[in-house]
């Protein structure tokens, strides 16, 4: 594992909550790591468990669930 | 809350895959929590940095045996139930414990991951019992059981054999 | 109220004065209900008090996050016309028929060029102190009042800006990338024609500086309970670190102190109670807890802890017994330096029983009163409102909303200090007597847009158009925007690919249409700021150009990508590009979807003949709608046929006669005595209710249904009740003394007992209105008869708001007030003979007293009755404690999560009639929201079943929180699951949950997330 690896993650927002905290980190400029792309539903109830398995199998190496 | 729910079998399933669990996680920001957020993706992306690359290719069976397990009706239907049985009770208006709920589900996790892992390495072509311990990484007496199993449900059967050992087949349906 | 209504050439707009959560609440309401709205608020943004608070009692939700869609709905509603930084100089005109003129501040900022970059707030070189975090922090003189603000519209600050005062500067200007600033901006005056005026202005904190004794004005660390808000906020000042304001230290020991400018009779404070500092002191109590690590000691210094509403109860046993807020009976006496120099505080208190004491606490949060400022009070004799004692607006109880100008509504804490769920009411209900004041001009002023007929191009082969926004330097400083546009380029289905520098001004809107028409495009990508503010106006923009909204995908490159990775501007590219790339991977499969209309049958059943009941029914047969109104018993008027007076002395009995008069006389009423529900079934627009009434059953259709079934009053079993005459409960002993004056003539004392069945472990509520009642009656008996002994046996006395007077009066006509405790409950015994003997531990003397009197009156808890069978037949929640459970406690107070039902009365929560006339008015408003319209609008991200696969097991069903997916039959399949699309909220839980995977979403349907999650992936 070498220090340099930056990992690529799936990250799914639900609109009300997690996406519009998301968007606040950006009004107040927090920064983080470009490590997420993020996919948006209405509601975190949506995440099929097989969205999950679809982004490792696909190649992310990780998947997150904000809700 | 669903999503708790459906997270922990997740949780359980890359265990038994032996895909380290941190890869998959779960967290809460509310829309007044930008900072939060922020510190989570880092946090989270550190932890996975440390983990190293995922090598999808590697896990493809077990990938595959997870997801049989989250297509199959059985599972749905349990995770599905969770909290009307443990919440609010059953048609008898009875209540399961939630502890003895877990275990429910770690059982049905296991049997429905291992049948699915036999299934998803017999797509390769017929196999033995000991091809099948190769491929899977289970032992003998649990490969022989899920067999039966999968055998009961009509997914797998015997084809021929190789010298005295049994070749076991995928069923087309 | 129906004679008005029939006035023929009424104007169909209402002005809102406030855009506080009541103001925005009334705007929404009328907006929906057919009426065009200007909402004038003061200051540069709506949202009021609320976008400043933390979190909100009891459901500890996020304010900002509950409040902010409201604002964003209210902000781009196409009847809502917002006016920022305005004031109302002038109501000319009656009831139907007003002009307003309004006067406009210059914000030196023109609305329509401004992109809120943000940019002349980074340039400005003058700080002042920003006032929406209460003096804590700084902002600059160019500044936007907090980032979720609407309108996002950054302004001047002319008292500030340096060139204002020296001529000098102007940096904002030269920055500015749109060429918005505009300093020769002036004030502008309109004059507008509405039918009705609501007056919403709010509160103002009181200002505890007037006090020496606190010290606010001297110490650093003593601070309002609403800059302790802001410290705790995540987007205050500290950004959610607990510190105090002297060091930043995080305090280990906080004090709250309550009554800071209420219940106090000196000059400078006010004599009423606040009603909403008990609990918001221990909300922020239980929350300042979570947000360290370290122990953190809390303290509440109160009087009487007054957690009167729903669930408060709970909250205030929780912070005592889980969280181990400390809460400390007491009078303040003063705060003073813990030592010379020190920065910490004492405070010097006496207890209960008369004890000096002295606490030394890091920090101290007074818990300030609410008042009405001084410029409403200017507005309200601009307009000729008449205020009461303590500045509020005069409402008579039968008339919560009716200000003292006939077509002049009040709601909110402007008529009486309240919290959120009750202005939210009020608003509902000033919105719904608006409306029905208006009735006749319904629909005349809206407006409605019309779109070309969609492109059946769809259909064919995707051709994407993407619109890489440069946001100015908000994206292009950090993401390559150029790379990204030649990147989209080269991605599947893509037709066209632009470059621009504000993809959200009005030229660019145009280019869009242009570029849709002449690439024949039929899926549109931006990639720019976020979609939650953004989205509407491209669907907007493309439904312009003959394309289905919903053909349209948002890359989210600026707030979750420049703004975010400022440092690493080639990775934010390579983020940029994947983001891209999904959103044209999901927007290849992206499909047309109709806008759902679902048929109504435009009227209402209200169950429940109360008061609540009648006047839901009134409101909504005003409004011309067909109403039922259905009651038990043989006639109407429910519990309050009992309450001889309000306690503010009206007479109820000719009130009641006067709302059955009415009922009868109004031909859109059916009104069914000796009636009860039998069945019901249906959904929002096409319910369908079996009614029993004098024998007879009957099918009733109706589009609403308002469930208004009151509640009872326990028959305790306890201090024998029910064993001698002379222990009575609620309004039994007034009965009894106006029957027999006699028995009141011959009596020489007369004790009530507070909280009889409420406040208890198997009722853990307060009954509310029962304080106020044994105080009205106290001082009734002591007016009567001065030599009566008069014992009040309580726990906490609860005359909230302006009930507090009732309490004063009842103490200076020399009742007695003996406080016990639920361990030591007070024994009541007879000796056969003719006097009760009640011996209590009185707890300011520490000993057992005995009370020799001649009646006891017993104030028992108020208790839901056979709810549960309306709660199945209309899919609705019911609480712990058997009452509706509203959608949500603060914002949607009579709504539920299942359209189409609403909730109005003591079936809600025990509360005084104007509260339950308040909330019925409320109850009519959202339903009138529903009936105003010739269909059911749906919005159509909805879940779809697919009834090949579906095996009716009904998982679907009962995981949905909205009742909107059921089993019905097929005729030789059993039964098989189907949306009921007037109630679905899209959150996709059915869909995630079917056993089956028998059910996708709209919009976000299987294919589409999986397109965009391969996309994603890919770059790898």
């Amino acid at each position: 594992m070498s220090d340099d690896f930056e990992p690529k993650a799936l990250a799914f927002l639900c609109n009300w909550c997690s996406y519009a905290g998301a968007d606040l980190a950006g009004v107040s400029r927090f920064q983080y790591p470009p490590t997420i792309r993020v996919l948006r539903t209405m509601c975190s109830g949506r995440v099929e468990p097989l969205y999950i398995t679809e982004g490792l199998k696909s190649g992310f190496d990780g998947v997150f669930v904000f809700g | 809350m669903y999503t708790q729910k459906r997270m922990r079998v997740i949780d359980r399933l890359l265990d038994m895959s032996g895909i380290d669990r941190r890869r998959v996680q779960l967290r809460w920001v509310s829309a007044a929590e930008g900072q939060l957020f922020a510190n989570y993706i880092k946090e989270l992306s550190e932890e996975l940095a440390g983990l190293g690359p995922f090598d999808a290719s590697k896990f493809s069976l077990r990938l595959s045996a997870i997801e049989s397990v989250l297509n199959s009706p059985r599972m749905r239907w349990l995770i599905g139930i969770d909290r009307q049985v443990t919440e609010r009770g059953n048609v008898y208006s009875e209540k399961i414990d939630s502890a003895r709920f877990e275990q429910i589900l770690q059982a049905v996790c296991e049997t429905e991951y291992r049948n699915a892992l036999i299934l998803a390495s017999l797509r390769s072509g017929p196999k033995t019992v000991r091809e099948l311990c190769a491929a899977t990484g289970l032992e003998v007496r649990e490969v022989s059981s899920r067999l039966v199993d999968v055998e009961k449900m009509g997914a797998a059967e015997l084809h021929g054999y190789v010298g005295a050992d049994p070749k076991f087949i995928r069923t087309a349906a | 109220m129906s004679e008005k209504s029939r006035i023929k050439s009424s104007t169909g707009a209402v002005m809102v004065v406030g855009g506080g959560i009541a103001g925005t609440q009334a705007a929404l309401d009328l907006a929906g209900a057919g009426f065009f709205v200007y909402v004038v608020e003061s200051s540069p943004t709506i949202g009021g008090v609320m976008a400043q608070l933390d979190k909100t009692f009891p459901t500890n939700d996020c304010s900002m996050c509950i409040l902010s869609p409201k604002l964003v709905e209210c902000g781009r509603h196409l009847n809502i016309r917002l006016m920022t930084m305005s004031e109302v100089a002038k109501v000319e005109g009656e009831a139907g028929n007003f002009v307003v003129s309004v006067r406009e501040k210059p914000r030196f900022v023109d609305a329509e060029k401004c992109v809120a970059c943000g940019i002349c707030a980074e340039k400005c070189p003058k700080k002042v102190k920003d006032a929406f975090n209460e003096g804590l922090g700084y902002r600059k003189a160019a500044y936007v009042k907090y980032p979720q603000a609407v309108p996002l519209k950054y302004l001047l600050d002319e008292e500030n800006c340096i060139y204002f005062k020296n001529g000098k500067c102007r940096a904002c200007e030269k920055f500015c990338p749109t060429g918005a600033i505009d300093f020769n901006q002036k004030e502008k005056e309109h004059r507008l024609e509405v039918g009705a005026v609501i007056l919403a202005p709010g509160f103002n904190s009181f200002d505890p500086a007037v006090f020496d004794t606190y010290g606010y004005a001297k110490f650093p660390n003593v601070i309002t309970s609403l800059e302790f808000e802001r410290i705790l906020s995540a987007s205050g000042p500290f950004e959610g670190h607990l510190a105090r304001p002297s060091d930043g230290k995080e305090p280990k020991k906080i004090a709250w102190l309550q009554c800071v400018g209420s219940r106090d009779s000196h000059s400078c404070a006010h004599s009423y109670c606040s009603g909403v500092c008990c609990m918001y002191a221990i909300k922020e109590a239980v929350i300042a807890k979570e947000h360290t690590k370290a122990p953190l000691d809390t303290a509440i210094f109160y009087m009487d802890m007054r957690t009167y509403g729903k669930d408060f109860e709970r909250y205030y046993d929780r912070a005592r017994q889980e969280a181990g807020v400390r809460f400390i009976r007491s009078r303040v006496h003063s705060i003073e330096p813990a030592a010379p120099g020190s920065e910490d505080l004492s405070i010097q208190y006496v207890d209960e029983k008369g004890t000096p004491r002295v606490e030394v606490f890091d920090l101290v949060v007074l818990s300030t009163g609410l008042e009405v400022s001084a410029q409403s009070k200017a507005l309200a004799q601009k307009l000729g409102i008449e205020l009461d004692s303590g500045g509020f607006a005069d409402a008579a109880s039968f008339s919560p909303i009716s200000g003292s100008r006939p077509g002049v509504f009040v709601c909110g804490a402007f008529s009486g200090p309240k919290d959120i769920p009750s202005s939210v009411m009020e608003a509902s209900a000033a919105s719904a007597a608006s409306a029905a004041l208006l009735a006749g001009a319904r629909n005349s002023l809206t407006r409605s847009k019309t779109y070309p007929p969609e492109d059946p191009s769809v259909h064919a082969e995707p051709r994407v158009g993407v619109f890489v926004c440069r946001c100015g330097v908000n994206i292009a400083s950090v993401v390559d925007v150029p790379a990204v546009r030649d990147y989209a380029r080269g991605l599947p289905d893509v037709a066209y690919v632009a470059e621009n520098m504000f993809t959200c001004s009005q030229d660019t809107q145009k280019l869009i249409i242009e570029a849709i028409k002449e690439h024949r495009l039929n899926r549109i990508v931006v990639a720019a700021c976020t979609p939650r503010t953004h989205e509407p106006l491209f669907q907007e923009t493309i439904r312009e150009a003959g394309l289905n909204p919903y053909l349209f995908e948002f890359a989210n490159i600026r707030d979750q990508d420049s703004w975010v990775h400022q440092g690493e501007p080639e990775k934010a590219t390579e983020k940029a590009k994947d983001l891209v790339r999904m959103a044209v991977a999901k927007a290849a499969f992206l499909e047309p979807i109709e806008k759902l209309q679902a048929p109504l049958i435009q009227s209402a059943l209200v169950i429940g003949g109360g008061v609540a009941g009648m006047n839901t029914a009134l409101n909504l047969s005003a409004q011309g709608f067909k109403t039922y109104l259905l009651e038990k018993k043989e006639q109407l008027g429910g519990h309050a046929l009992e309450i001889a007076k309000t306690w503010k002395g009206e007479d109820v009995f000719a009130y009641i006669e006067e709302l059955k008069a009415k009922i009868a006389a109004e031909p859109n009423i059916e009104a069914l005595t000796s009636a009860e529900l039998v069945e019901a079934s249906g959904f929002v627009g096409q319910f369908r209710s079996t009614v029993r009434a004098q024998g007879r059953e009957r099918q009733i259709e109706h589009g609403a249904v308002i469930l208004a079934t009151g509640a009872e009053a326990l028959a305790p079993s306890e201090y024998l009740y029910g064993q001698t005459d002379r222990v009575t409960r609620w309004h039994e002993l007034e009965k009894l003394f106006g029957q027999q004056p006699e028995k009141l003539d011959s009596a020489r004392a007369v004790a009530f007992i507070q909280c009889v069945g409420s406040r208890e472990p198997r009722r853990p509520y307060c009954s509310k209105i029962c304080c106020t009642s044994t105080m009205r009656q106290a001082i009734e008996l002591k007016e009567k008869k001065p030599d009566l002994n008069v014992y009040v046996l309580y726990r906490d006395i609860r005359t909230y708001g302006q009930r507090e007077d009732l309490y004063t009066r009842a103490r200076e006509l020399g009742v007695l007030f003996i406080r016990y405790n639920p361990d030591e409950k007070p024994v009541v015994s007879t000796d056969g003979k003719e006097k009760l003997k009640i011996r209590v531990v009185d707890h300011v003397l520490g000993r057992m007293v005995e009370l020799a009197v001649d009646y006891v009156n017993l104030a028992s808890a108020l208790v839901p009755e056979g709810l549960g069978e309306l709660a199945r037949f209309f899919k609705v929640p019911l609480n712990q404690d058997g009452f509706f459970l509203e959608a949500h406690m603060k914002l949607r107070p009579v709504d539920f999560a299942t359209d189409g039902v609403f909730v109005a009365g003591l079936a809600h929560y025990p509360k005084p009639l104007e509260e339950s006339i308040a909330q019925a008015g409320a109850a009519a408003a959202r339903a009138s929201a529903v009936l105003a319209k010739p269909w059911v609008e749906v919005e159509p991200i909805v879940s779809v079943v697919d009834q090949e696969l579906c095996i009716g097991c009904g998982m679907c069903e009962l995981n949905c929180s909205f009742g909107a997916i059921r089993l019905h039959e097929v005729k030789g399949k059993g039964y098989r699951a189907e949306t009921i699309s007037a109630s679905c909220k899209g959150c996709g839980v059915c869909a995630a949950s079917c056993p089956q995977k028998a059910i996708d979403m709209k919009h976000f349907r299987d294919c589409q997330i999986l397109a965009a999650i391969h996309a994603g992936a890919h770059g790898r």
